[in-house]
C-alpha cells in the first residue's frame, strides 16, 4: 500500500470517528464513545504508517513542504485528541476537534499544496529541523485543543446561575482549556522558541533576529502567558481567559500559514 | 517605597506589559522594519510623521518597546523576589505541627469531610503515598502525629525558575545588543584575511557548490584554514548549519558571489560564413586579432540592466542577463562598438555605431567564486542558553511534575487535621486526594 492509499484510509476512519462522536454527543450514547476511540486509533496508526513511509521513501524530516506541515500537524492533532480521550475526556469538544482535523486533512490533500518530495535547501539539512518543527506542532495540537475547549466555553449560553448542571459543564470546558495548555506551553516554548533560537543560532550565527516568523511564534507564546496570568485574576478566569487562549491559537495559526505568505522573511521556505 | 514595590511586582502590572508588548510586537511585523524615511513617506502618508517620531521602523529597538521591557524585567525581578521567601518558607514549615489555616487549596469543606473520614493508619497511608511518588515522612511529637507527604520540589519553584529564566534570556538579549560584533568576510579561493582584534588569519581554500540532480543547490562548502603565526592550525568545512568556532568567534556560510572583475569571457567574431574568430580574454584586456584589428571587452555586466539616466547596471550579482561592452578597431578605426548580451544574441545592436556585417557572439563567462563567511562573537548568547534552561526546568516542573503537599496531623483526642496545597492543577490533586484518603 503506498502512502496516499493509507492516507485515505486514515481520512474516512477520521470522517467517521467524527460522524460517531457528534452521533454519541448528539444522542449520548456511551457505548459508540468507547467503538470510535478504538477506531481513532487504528486512523492513527494508519497515518503514522502513511507518514513514516514518505519519510524513509524520501529520507528527510515530513515536514519539509505546506502539505507535510499540514499533514503532520493534523497527525499531531490526533495524537493529542487520543491523549485527552484516554486521560482527561473530552465530551463534547471531541467530535469539534475531529471537526478540525477533518479540515486539516481535507487542506493537507488538496491540489493546491504539492505532494512530491523536494529536496531540502542547504538552510533547511540539519536535525534542528526534526526537533524544532516536530515538537512546536504537537505543542499546538495541545494548544489546539484548548481553543476549541475554549471557543465552546464561549459559545455556550449563560443561563441563570441556578442551572447547576450548565455551570459544571462550563467549568469542565474551562478546565479542560487549562489542562491542554498546560501541556501544550511547555513543548511550544520548547520546540518553537528554545530549539529554534538554538537552530538559528547554528544556522545564522544569532539565536534571534526579529524576523517576522520569530515575532509571531513570540507573539503566540506572551498569549499564553497572559492566558496563564489572567486565570490568576479572579476577576478573569473564565471568559476573558477564554478568549485569550481563542486568540492564542489564532496567533500560532497566523504564525504558521499567515506569516509565510502575507509578511516576509527568512522562514519562507515552509 | 511599598506602593512602588507593590505596583512594581503586581499581577497587574504583569498583564498590562504582556498585551502592550504582544500589540506592539504586532505592529512590528505589521511596518516593515529597518526601511528608509522615504519609504515610509511613500508606504503610510498619513503614519510617517507618528512612525518616525516614535521610531517605530525600528521598533524593537524603540525607546517605547525597550522601556516596556525594561518595566517587564524589574516586573519579573520584583515579583521572583516577593515570592521566593514564601516558597523557602513553605519548604520548610511544611514540618511544622502548628501551621493551621494553609489548606490553599481553598476547600475548607473538603478538609474537614476528609479528616473525618480518614480512617487509615498513617503507615498505610504511607505506602499509599509511597505509590503515587510521594516523599513521605511521619514524625512523632508527645502525643501527636505528623504525616508529611511532597512531591514535585522542582515544581514549586517553578513559577519562580520561569521568571528568572525570562530575567537572564532578557539580560542575555541586552548583552548581546551592547557586544556583540559581526564581521562579513568576502573570500575568493586562496585569499585570507586577518580577523580584526584576534591573532589569527582564516584564508579560504577552496569554496564548493553542489548539485541536486535536478539543479537546485544542495550545499556550499567552505573549506578554510586558520592560520596563526604563519602556521596553520586547523582546517574545516564550514557550511550552512556548520560552523566553524574558533576563539570564541563562530563562523558562518552566509552567502557567495562573483568576482566579475576577474571573469574570463569566451567570444565569437563571425566577419562572414566562413570567416568565424574565438576569442579569449577578460575585460580590460587588448587582444590582437591580426595585424590591424583589436579587440577590447570595456566592461561586464552580470545583470544587466538599463537606469533612468540610459546607464548600464548590474541589477544584482548574479549571472541572470550577462552582457559585455565590446569594442572592435581596425587600423586606429572603430568599426564595432555595442553589448553584447549571452541570452539574446539577436539583440547585440545595442549601441552599435558602426553598421557592419560583423556579428559577435558571447559564447560563455566564467567567473571565479567567492564566499561570504560572517564571524560573529556574541557574549549574550551563554545568558540565553542558561535562562532557556532555568524556563524550560520550570516550566516543565511547574506543568508536569507539579508541587503537591499532604499533611495529615493525628492528635487524639481530637478529630485529625488534613491540610492540602497544590500549586498547579488543584483540581487533579484534590481528585487524588480523595482516592487515597478514602
Amino acid at each position: 500500500m503506498s502512502e496516499f492509499t493509507l492516507l485515505a484510509l486514515a481520512f474516512i476512519i477520521y470522517l467517521l470517528v467524527t460522524l460517531l462522536g457528534f452521533l454519541a454527543y448528539l444522542g449520548g450514547k456511551k457505548r459508540l464513545q468507547k467503538t470510535s476511540y478504538f477506531l481513532s486509533l487504528s486512523g492513527l496508526v494508519l497515518h503514522s504508517a502513511s507518514i513514516l513511509y514518505r519519510t524513509i521513501q524520501s529520507g528527510q524530516a515530513p515536514f519539509t513542504s505546506m502539505y507535510e506541515s499540514v499533514n503532520f500537524l493534523a497527525w499531531s492533532c490526533v495524537l493529542a485528541v487520543i491523549i485527552f480521550e484516554r486521560f482527561f475526556r473530552l465530551e463534547k469538544a471531541g467530535p469539534y476537534l475531529w471537526l478540525i482535523i477533518v479540515a486539516l486533512m481535507a487542506l493537507a490533500s488538496s491540489p493546491a499544496l504539492p505532494k512530491e518530495v523536494s529536496p531540502l535547501v542547504p538552510a533547511l539539512q540539519s536535525y534542528w529541523l526534526w526537533l524544532h518543527v516536530s515538537i512546536t506542532l504537537i505543542g499546538e495540537a495541545f494548544l489546539a485543543v484548548a481553543f476549541v475547549a475554549s471557543l465552546l466555553y464561549l459559545s455556550s449560553r449563560e443561563k441563570g446561575s441556578d442551572d447547576r448542571q450548565a455551570q459544571i459543564r462550563k467549568e469542565k470546558l474551562d478546565l479542560l482549556a487549562y489542562r491542554a495548555v498546560a501541556i501544550g506551553f511547555p513543548l511550544f516554548t520548547l520546540g518553537a522558541l528554545v530549539f529554534g533560537m538554538i537552530w538559528a543560532n547554528q544556522a545564522w550565527g544569532r539565536y534571534w533576529g526579529w524576523d517576522p516568523k520569530e515575532v509571531w511564534s513570540l507573539i503566540t507564546w506572551l498569549f499564553y502567558a497572559l492566558y496563564l496570568h489572567t486565570r490568576l485574576v479572579m476577576g478573569w478566569k473564565g471568559k476573558k481567559s477564554a478568549l485569550i487562549a481563542v486568540l492564542g491559537f489564532l496567533s500560532a495559526l497566523f504564525t504558521f500559514f499567515g506569516v509565510n505568505y502575507l509578511l516576509s522573511g527568512l522562514h519562507s521556505y515552509v | 517605597m511599598r506602593s512602588t514595590f507593590g505596583f512594581l511586582s503586581s499581577l497587574r502590572l504583569t498583564i498590562f506589559l504582556l498585551i502592550a508588548i504582544i500589540i506592539l510586537a504586532i505592529i512590528g511585523t505589521l511596518i516593515p522594519q529597518g526601511q528608509d524615511i522615504d519609504f515610509y513617506r511613500h508606504q503610510f502618508p498619513h503614519l510617517s510623521s507618528l512612525i518616525i517620531s516614535l521610531k517605530l521602523n525600528h521598533l524593537y529597538r524603540s525607546p517605547l518597546f525597550l522601556s516596556l521591557v525594561f518595566l517587564f524585567l524589574l516586573n519579573l525581578l520584583f515579583c521572583t523576589l516577593k515570592n521566593l521567601p514564601l516558597r523557602f518558607r513553605r519548604l520548610k514549615n511544611s514540618v511544622d505541627f502548628t501551621s493551621e489555616d494553609r489548606s490553599l487549596t481553598g476547600d475548607r469543606h473538603l478538609a474537614v469531610r476528609l479528616a473525618e473520614k480518614l480512617e487509615k493508619t498513617p503507615e498505610k497511608l504511607r505506602t499509599e503515598l509511597k505509590k503515587r511518588r510521594y516523599q513521605v515522612k511521619i514524625i512523632q511529637k508527645a502525643d501527636q502525629k505528623l504525616l508529611l507527604a511532597r512531591k514535585g520540589l522542582v515544581g514549586l519553584f517553578g513559577t519562580e525558575l520561569v521568571h528568572l529564566g525570562l530575567l537572564v534570556i532578557i539580560l542575555g538579549g541586552l548583552a548581546s545588543a551592547l557586544f556583540s560584533e559581526r564581521i562579513t568576510l568576502a573570500l575568493s579561493e586562496g585569499q585570507s584575511e586577518e580577523i580584526m582584534g584576534k591573532n589569527f588569519r582564516l584564508r579560504l581554500d577552496k569554496f564548493i557548490t553542489e548539485f541536486y540532480p535536478d539543479g537546485s543547490v544542495k550545499d556550499w562548502k567552505s573549506l578554510v584554514s586558520i592560520i596563526e603565526n604563519d602556521q596553520v592550525q586547523l582546517q574545516k568545512a564550514i557550511e550552512v548549519n556548520h560552523p566553524l568556532r574558533y576563539r570564541g568567534l563562530g563562523f558562518y556560510q552566509t552567502s557567495y558571489g562573483y568576482d566579475w572583475g576577474r571573469c574570463r569571457l569566451s567570444l565569437e567574431l563571425k566577419f562572414s560564413e566562413q570567416d568565424r574568430k574565438r576569442v579569449e580574454l577578460s575585460p580590460g584586456e587588448r587582444l590582437l586579432l591580426d595585424q590591424n584589428l583589436t579587440i577590447v571587452v570595456s566592461s561586464f555586466i552580470p545583470d544587466f540592466q538599463i537606469d533612468q539616466l540610459g546607464q548600464a547596471f548590474s541589477r544584482s550579482a548574479e549571472p541572470r542577463n550577462p552582457a559585455a561592452l565590446v569594442e572592435v578597431n581596425q587600423g586606429g578605426q572603430q568599426i564595432f562598438f555595442g553589448w553584447i548580451f549571452y541570452h539574446y544574441p539577436e539583440q547585440s545592436s545595442f549601441h552599435r555605431k558602426t553598421p557592419l556585417i560583423l556579428e559577435i557572439r558571447l559564447l560563455s563567462f566564467t567567473a571565479p567564486q567567492f564566499s561570504v563567511l560572517e564571524a560573529s562573537s556574541d557574549p549574550g548568547t551563554n545568558l540565553v542558553w542558561i535562562g532557556s534552561f532555568l524556563l524550560l526546568l520550570g516550566l516543565m516542573g511547574s506543568f508536569y511534575l507539579p508541587y503537591r503537599e499532604l499533611k495529615i496531623i493525628i492528635r487524639q483526642p481530637n478529630p485529625p487535621l488534613t491540610i492540602f496545597y497544590a500549586r498547579k492543577n488543584r483540581q487533579s490533586f484534590l481528585e487524588e486526594i480523595e482516592r487515597i484518603i478514602l
